[in-house]
């Protein structure tokens, strides 16, 4: 079954002086697509969401976003025309309450300028009233109900990496760059966030790339994988495939050791 | 010959900025903070060379060397004091405290000196006029690019050559990982500070031997212009600072010589200078980029 | 929390939306009270009273615009003095009769067409304020293009820059000896009639989407970026707001001292103007105007400091200039020990104190 190409890298490479942190990148990720970017530590793979969410300049290379070249535009343009992204670190803005990260997400959208924010015209109320609700909805979808008004740096680290969500949620995008979003979880959280994922993907439309160290995690939820190592590709596929290729396995372990007989606690 | 006495009075300008840029360029490097009290410690450096040939009567390279100490000293306490407790704190505060500082400074001269300028001795060995045909010259314009050279000499010796400045440039790099090397960070810092400020000292002084008079608010224009020439030569970097110096000194000379008519306009041209460097070449003309 | 801060904590809040209605009103009751105890100053005052009063407002209004840029979006700059000084000169050229400005130019004659126009106070505040905001729309581009502490050796260079054109260009503005004879225009209404409109203004920002966009960018500008939010446009926003009021400000303040000069509008003003606001707190409004209020009137109190003092039988000598050294005292003591100032990142509300009030006063 194909897919008709929502993100598109050619040949993406990124230089850092003399280190090369992603080396020749391809790939294409069809719509409502959920597919994993894994590999080692150092492998590359958050320089490629800075790449792709326009972060950092590539060095060569081109990312087509439903077939816009959008190589080297600037990180808020590519998040207006549909690309959302969490980060490894969380970033979010701390001293706001939780509400009020979620509600930054909308305000790239806005549609009222400044002046009839200042001065409370009816469109610039209506559009806050509809943010207000909508944000209180994407809080409940990922389990933060209650807590609203909780200083999100006060948050726990999972509820912070929810919040994260959410917030990329906000900004109404069709394709989802999620950076770690299972790291610091317990297994149920881990699980619930599974379920969340795919809500998002069955519920909400969404194409979602997500990069994970938990193997688990990944391999039950994402339907095709992108191995990366010392910023290249050196496999692709659907899991069960790419869980044997010994390239992989020596990307990882560095020896012939079966990914099948490890198994997730709790699973 | 008017051109070489433009050249000459342009580097001699430029060293006194070089001297007074390396004491920004040093702790910006390692603290990534902007000392706006640096000015403001140069002009302390004055008043104290001033108080030793004045009060004690000290030949000038005593009341030099002991204005050098003791301006040293300063720089330590005011990082023990005001900067070392924001190690940790979010960057803007740093920068607040040494705007503090500095209006600490300024105001604590403006109340002990009083606002009115105080006259500077020239010492008879910067005072000759030196003549060769159409070129009239100081012997003190002749002296500071020599003096400065020689201390520029002595710095990048110990900081290329010494466990200090070792410790000095690794800091600049990466704070942390020093500090878990076992290395006593502060003692590398104040060191940083002391001998920024004894440049600083002695570019103030030799700047009141040129400009005659000294006033609690004189530290304020130099300093800022040498920390646009710290910017100019790529800051973080020593002899960027003298770069970014010599380019400052010369443009203003060179100004004033070709544009009489711009001549008041002289204190601008520096901040002209930063925004432009700022757009086309952030880093400077040495600089390498800064790691975010 | 410091056991001072624990007495102020009223416990958590009752929703914003509850009490929208009733706050509206106090604020509506505040601002008449406001007036009442304003009208009796004016009347019952002592001119010096009524003086202070007016400086009050005006740095209320400065303190408010600064706290815009520097606490709320924390583009840390130091911009103030250029633009209070942009507008103070404004103003003053167009509101001079062409009379006095013949008399005042005397080493070259002022440029056309501010030699033969005068206008009204308040048509000559809006120009220069319009002014000032695209003299900050223009040094945008350049002072949002570099990182956080450049920022604030850029800015405070564009103020130097215009302190030496306002010493230079004798044609526009007199030079060194500036403008003098300027109407004493400026009165207690307009200084905090000012005040009003420029809290209006910026609290109602602040709470807005775009708010909420400044302090996403004070945050983590990556992040803010990275969810769509125009960052560069977003400070220039904040900029321009503050400049306009800065500018305005400015030109009341020339017509209240009544004569300016290039050495009026140095960067003490903005040294002034950020220990006003860090002490209120940075990213607090209201902090702003508390703070103002105080450094006004307790700057003059201060002052006792400079006079000689007769305490008990000693007769301590004035130390003239101490006043400034206390003020970076507090700066650097704030700085060090008390980062969040007064009110932190805390806003003054109806509801904060009605509920304190409750928790105090059911205690009593």
């Amino acid at each position: 079954m194909t897919h008709p190409g929502l993100l598109r890298v050619e040949g993406l490479v990124c230089r850092f002086g003399g280190l090369v942190a992603v080396d020749g990148l391809s790939l294409v990720l069809g719509q409502g697509q959920l597919m994993g970017l894994i590999g080692p530590n150092g492998a590359g793979k958050t320089t490629v969401f800075n790449l792709l969410a326009g972060a950092v300049r590539p060095t060569a290379g081109r990312i087509f976003y439903r077939d816009h070249d959008i190589t080297g535009h600037k990180a808020h343009r590519i998040n207006r025309l549909g690309l959302a992204r969490t980060f490894q670190n969380i970033r979010l803005f701390g001293e706001l309450s939780a509400l009020d990260n979620v509600l930054v997400g909308f305000h790239g959208r806005l549609e009222a300028n400044f002046l009839s924010a200042i001065l409370r015209l009816p469109g610039y109320v209506a559009a806050e009233r509809r943010m207000l609700d909508r944000a209180a909805e994407l809080l409940d979808l990922v389990g933060l109900g209650g807590l609203q008004d909780e200083r999100a740096g006060n948050l726990a680290y999972g509820q912070q990496r929810l919040l994260e969500i959410a917030r990329a949620l906000a900004t109404r995008p069709c394709l989802l760059l999620l950076d770690e979003p299972a790291a610091g979880m317990n297994p149920q959280e881990t699980a619930q966030l599974a379920v969340l994922v795919r809500r998002l993907r069955d519920e909400l439309g969404l194409t979602i790339l997500l990069i994970e160290h938990d193997m688990h995690f990944v391999m039950n939820l994402c339907e095709t994988l992108v191995v990366l190592d010392h910023g290249k590709v050196i496999a692709r596929g659907d899991p069960a495939r790419v869980r044997r290729d010994p390239g992989v396995v020596e990307a990882y372990l560095g020896a012939e050791v079966d990914l099948d007989a490890r198994e997730a606690p709790g699973a | 010959m008017d051109a070489l006495q433009q050249i000459i009075n342009g580097l001699t300008l430029g060293s006194l900025y070089a001297l007074i840029a390396i004491g920004y360029t040093m702790v910006y490097g390692i603290l990534r903070l902007i000392n706006f009290a640096h000015g403001d410690v140069l002009m302390v450096g004055c008043y104290l060379a001033w108080f030793g040939a004045v009060m004690f009567g000290l030949p000038w390279w005593a009341a030099l060397m002991g204005s050098m100490a003791l301006t040293a000293l300063l720089g330590v306490l005011i990082d023990q004091g005001a900067y070392r407790p924001l190690r940790q704190a979010p960057r803007i505060s740093a920068l607040i405290t040494a705007i503090g500082v500095s209006f600490l400074l300024e105001n604590l001269g403006l109340v002990v000196f009083g606002g009115r300028p105080k006259a500077f001795e020239r010492p008879e060995i910067f005072n000759q006029i030196l003549q060769w045909g159409d070129l009239r010259v100081l012997s003190l314009s002749l002296w500071v690019p020599v003096i400065t050279a020689l201390i520029l000499a002595g710095l990048l010796l110990i900081i290329h050559r010494t466990r200090l400045g070792m410790a000095m440039r690794a800091l600049s790099r990466d704070m942390v990982t020093v500090q878990l090397m076992g290395i006593d960070t502060n003692r590398v810092v104040a060191a940083t500070f002391a001998l920024g400020s004894a440049l600083a000292a002695a570019g103030g002084i030799f700047w009141a031997m040129k400009y005659p008079q000294i006033n609690p608010l004189m530290g304020v224009l130099p300093g800022l212009k040498a920390f646009v020439a710290a910017v100019l030569g790529g800051i973080g970097n020593v002899t960027g600072a003298l770069l970014g110096g010599l380019v400052l000194g010369m443009s203003e000379i060179l100004l004033v010589a070709w544009l009489p008519e711009l001549a008041g306009y002289r204190d601008a041209l520096a901040f002209v200078l930063l925004i432009g460097i700022l757009i086309f070449r952030p880093t400077g003309i040495m600089g390498e980029e800064l790691p975010e | 929390m410091s056991r001072i801060s624990r007495w102020f904590d009223p416990g958590p809040l009752p929703a914003q939306s509850e009490s929208r209605g009733r706050d509206s009103g106090l604020t509506i009751l505040g601002c008449l009270g406001l007036a009442a105890l304003l009208w009796l100053i004016q009347a019952q005052g002592g001119g010096y009273v009524v003086h202070m009063t007016t400086l009050a407002g005006l740095f209320a209004v400065l303190a408010v615009s600064y706290n815009l840029i520097n606490g709320v979006t924390g583009q840390f700059s130091l911009e103030p003095n250029a633009f209070v000084a942009c507008g103070a000169y404004v103003t003053a050229l167009l509101t001079l009769s062409p009379a006095e400005k013949e008399m005042t130019f005397i080493l070259e004659p002022l440029i056309w067409p501010f030699a033969v126009i005068s206008l009204s106070l308040p048509v000559a505040l809006v120009i220069a304020g319009l002014v000032t905001t695209l003299m900050a729309f223009v040094m945008g581009f350049p002072v949002f293009r570099v990182r956080g502490d450049y920022l604030a050796i850029v800015t405070l260079g564009f103020g130097e820059v215009i302190r030496v054109i306002a010493n230079n260009a004798q044609s526009v503005t007199n030079g060194p000896l500036g403008l003098k004879g300027i109407p004493h225009l400026t009165n207690i209404w307009w200084a905090w009639g000012l005040a009003a409109v420029t809290l209006f203004v910026v609290m109602r920002l602040v709470n807005s989407s775009y708010g909420r966009a400044l302090k996403a960018i004070r945050e983590d500008e990556v992040a803010a970026e990275a969810m769509g939010i125009n960052a560069f446009w977003h400070k220039m926003l904040a900029f321009t707001v503050s400049a306009f009021f800065e500018g305005v400000a400015g030109g009341l303040l020339g017509h209240l001292i009544t004569t300016i000069s290039p050495s009026l509008f140095t960067f003490f003003l903005t040294f002034n103007l950020l220990i006003i606001i860090v002490v209120g707190g940075l990213g607090s409004t209201t902090g702003a105007v508390l703070a103002a209020v105080l450094f006004t009137f307790g700057g003059e109190w201060l002052r006792v400091v400079e006079e000689p003092l007769d305490l008990f039988g000693l007769d301590i000598p004035g130390i003239p200039g101490m006043r400034m050294v206390v003020f970076s005292l507090i700066l650097m003591a704030c700085m060090i020990f008390a980062r969040q100032g007064i009110l932190g990142k805390h806003e003054f509300s109806w509801r904060w104190l009605i509920a304190l009030a409750r928790r105090r006063g059911g205690r009593a």
